[in-house]
């Protein structure tokens, strides 16, 4: 019996055990990013006839999906009017669209393919982890490389070397969100700010580190500055302590899980009333509690106004035709992929119809207040991921979001 | 922060893992399958609540009872039956492959942003103020894990079908024989886990009001790792391991300065792997014991 008893000590103890590094493999899974870098590659020839092909290695099935199909939908939109109007120097656009499923492995030959396919651009999905594989093969082969919506100053040569010279992200580098995010708080007033950063993304992180930096140079106080990492049990102790703390503001830099709204209905539920505010990633109104009165009092700046009310009827106009297509956006995000294919087509043109990734990657890193359908853009060797936007200020009031005016970073905060 | 404040909400989280691990430990005490696919039931009554907000709320919470209760009693006769002679290797991947089946069957039908709900949101308004900061869903979550795991003692202990429970977690081939008819038994087992699942759901919901395709997952991972490490021989072991892993979690998140609270996760199963390896047979197992009572 007392054999017995050992042995299934010992099986439990070994199942205990897997169980641990199952869930410490996935907790660096999630937590882990390729550090390789990439080497330069060749450069290749343009192929100055025919269709000028954009190779779109996308998630379509999980959980980026929900990013990468409005910006491509959006994308295909401008790539479709753009084709109607004669095309670039006479060539149309095509989007090669291919599903990556967020594997790793798929990723990696969903773009080879593309590439050996003759793509003249490659297009990735929105997160930098997760499009690594996709962005190494195409900065290799010379290829210029561009996210729509990539919020970290990690789409380029800070994290793939030399090579990175070909990737760009459309999307806000942290850096300009969260400055912009300290200038709308400055002026509104608010003087001293409890800051709430989800640490499971560089984005968020980097916002909120950005936030801080500039609101202090504003003249603000940080008041109280609290981290969780989402779905890591901990957003109760981190809203107890929100709401002990007497601050203007709550800024917040998270994703719309469940810890956002377990975050706002805590500390609304608590008495709470000070204005929350945050950047894009908490855009949208499908996340919000349904209670008007915990959905009230918050702020976040966006790409663009989705409640039919943006102030570019450029941008009215493309929701319009996404609805049409029954591809309606849920975030302002959407407008990111129109703006990089406007931002291709820019750079091609100005290279004479040549889709030579480096003659591109140079044009583009030299954009500097380039006018697309989601405000004036700009790069820079220290940031290809965009920065210099009008911000969309959207308030929720009651549970209804509403656009309020715009907002800019002036520069984007450096953290060196 | 107040000390008492830490130990309320953490014992407040310690029952909603507690609920989770009944619930696993039920129907590991009498099919020895650990069933990775409850998370699903917690998912499902999320979206359930999600789906029914503009209901009555009452008739909200008993439509996600009946939801978790008739999927929890499908998946044994479904997917769960068939299975229970073959090696618990084969039924362990069969739990895999219902609990994704039923996650990509979430994301198709509800999408990867989640649905809001709103059962309940009052619940998070202030019940006591000051120097201790008190929400009914902690006051709402004590009362329910003690009311449900008295329910689950008193039909373990006090009622016939609880009786035939017991046995054949003892010894299923010998129970049997004595007349124990194992689908009953085991029906009730999964029926009951449904239960724990919607009140776990109810109770998610009401702090967490976005249910996403892996709203159940992560409960349900840790309060596995709480069953085996409290013991996952015996039910009242098991449960106070869901327990202190709960509790683990909410002392410690409150406990680590802010700027570390990101090794959370790595200081809970630190904790987790010298439990294992002090104590292999649980936390809670009385030392040197030899029979197993299972439930």
């Amino acid at each position: 019996m007392e054999g017995e008893a050992m042995r299934r000590g010992r099986l439990v103890t070994r199942l205990g055990l897997a169980l641990s590094l199952l869930v410490a493999l996935v907790v660096a899974a999630g937590c882990g990013g390729d550090d390789d870098d990439g080497d330069s590659g060749d450069t290749t020839a343009a192929a100055e006839e025919g269709p000028i092909t954009i190779g779109a290695a996308v998630d379509q099935t999980d959980l980026m999906q929900f990013f990468d199909g409005p910006a491509l939908a959006a994308a295909q939109i401008e790539a479709e009017q753009i084709n109607a109007e004669g095309g670039v120097d006479g060539r149309d656009i095509e989007f090669e669209v291919e599903d990556t499923r967020l594997e790793p492995a798929r990723t990696k030959s969903v773009a080879e393919d593309m590439i050996a396919g003759g793509a003249d651009v490659l297009w990735v999905t929105c997160d930098v982890d997760w499009a690594t594989p996709s962005i190494q093969e195409g900065i290799n082969a010379g290829v210029l490389t561009v996210a729509p919506c990539i919020g970290t100053d990690q789409m380029g040569p800070k994290r793939f070397g030399d090579a990175g010279q070909l990737a760009y992200s459309f999307g806000n580098v942290a850096q300009d969100e969260g400055a912009a995010l300290a200038e709308l708080a400055s002026d509104k007033g608010w003087k001293s700010a409890n800051v709430v950063t989800d640490e499971s993304i560089a984005y968020t992180q980097n916002a909120c580190q950005a936030f801080k930096l500039r609101f202090e140079e504003l003249g603000g106080e940080i008041a109280s500055d609290e981290t969780f990492t989402e779905g890591d049990g901990t957003i109760n102790s981190v809203v107890n302590r929100v709401n002990g703390s007497d601050a203007d503001m709550i800024a917040i830099c998270a994703t719309t899980q469940e810890d956002l709204p377990a975050f706002v209905s805590g500390v609304r539920g608590g008495g709470n009333e000070t204005p929350i505010a945050g950047p894009w990633s908490i855009d949208g109104a499908f996340w919000l509690p349904k209670d008007p009165q915990v959905s009230n009092n918050i702020y976040v700046i966006t790409y663009a106004s989705i409640y039919g009310d943006d102030p570019n009827p450029d941008v009215r106009k493309l929701i319009a035709e996404m609805k049409k297509q029954g591809a309606e956006p849920a975030t302002g995000g959407f407008v990111t992929g129109a703006a990089a294919l406007q931002g291709i087509v820019e750079a091609i043109e100005e290279n004479g119809g040549s889709t030579d990734g480096e003659a591109l990657a140079s044009t583009v890193e030299g954009f500097d207040g380039l006018d697309t359908i989601s405000g004036s853009v700009s790069f820079s060797p220290d940031f290809h991921t965009a920065f210099g936007r009008e911000y969309r200020v959207i308030e929720i009031k009651n549970g209804e979001p509403r656009f309020t005016g715009l907002i800019k970073a002036g520069e984007p905060v450096s953290f060196d | 922060m107040n000390v008492l404040q830490t130990l309320i909400d953490g014992v407040a989280l310690g029952a909603v893992y507690a609920l989770v691990a009944v619930g696993l430990a039920l129907i590991f005490g009498v099919m020895r399958l650990i069933n990775f696919a409850h998370g699903e039931l917690i998912t499902a009554g999320g979206y359930t609540l999600a789906l029914a907000s503009a209901w009555p709320k009452a008739a909200a919470i008993a439509l996600t009872v009946v939801v978790c209760v008739v999927l929890a009693w499908a998946m044994e006769r479904i997917a769960f039956r068939r299975l229970r002679n073959v090696a618990p290797a084969t039924t362990l991947v069969a739990t895999f492959a219902v609990a994704f089946t039923l996650q990509a069957v979430w994301l198709i039908a509800f999408g990867p942003q989640g649905e809001s709900a709103d059962v309940l949101s009052g619940l998070n308004q202030t019940a006591v103020s000051g120097e201790l900061s008190i929400r009914w869903i902690t006051i709402v979550m004590l009362i329910t894990g003690g009311l449900l795991l008295a329910g689950t003692i008193l039909l373990l202990n006090r009622t016939t079908i609880g009786l035939q429970m017991r046995a054949a977690a003892t010894d299923f081939r010998a129970a049997r024989l004595l007349g124990v008819r194992a689908d009953t038994v085991i029906s009730v087992a999964f029926v009951i886990a449904g239960v724990m699942a919607a009140a776990v759901a109810v109770l998610l919901t009401v702090q967490r009001p976005l249910v996403t395709p892996t709203f159940g997952l992560q409960v349900t991972i840790l309060a596995l790792v709480g069953v085996v490490v409290g013991g996952m021989d015996r039910l009242w072991t098991a449960t106070l391991g869901g327990f202190a892993i709960g509790f683990a979690t909410s002392v410690l998140g409150e406990a680590l300065p802010s700027d570390q609270r990101v090794f959370l996760p790595s200081a809970v199963f630190l904790l987790v792997i010298v439990v294992l390896l002090l104590r292999p047979g649980g936390l809670f197992a009385p030392r040197g014991a030899g029979g197993v009572e299972r439930v």
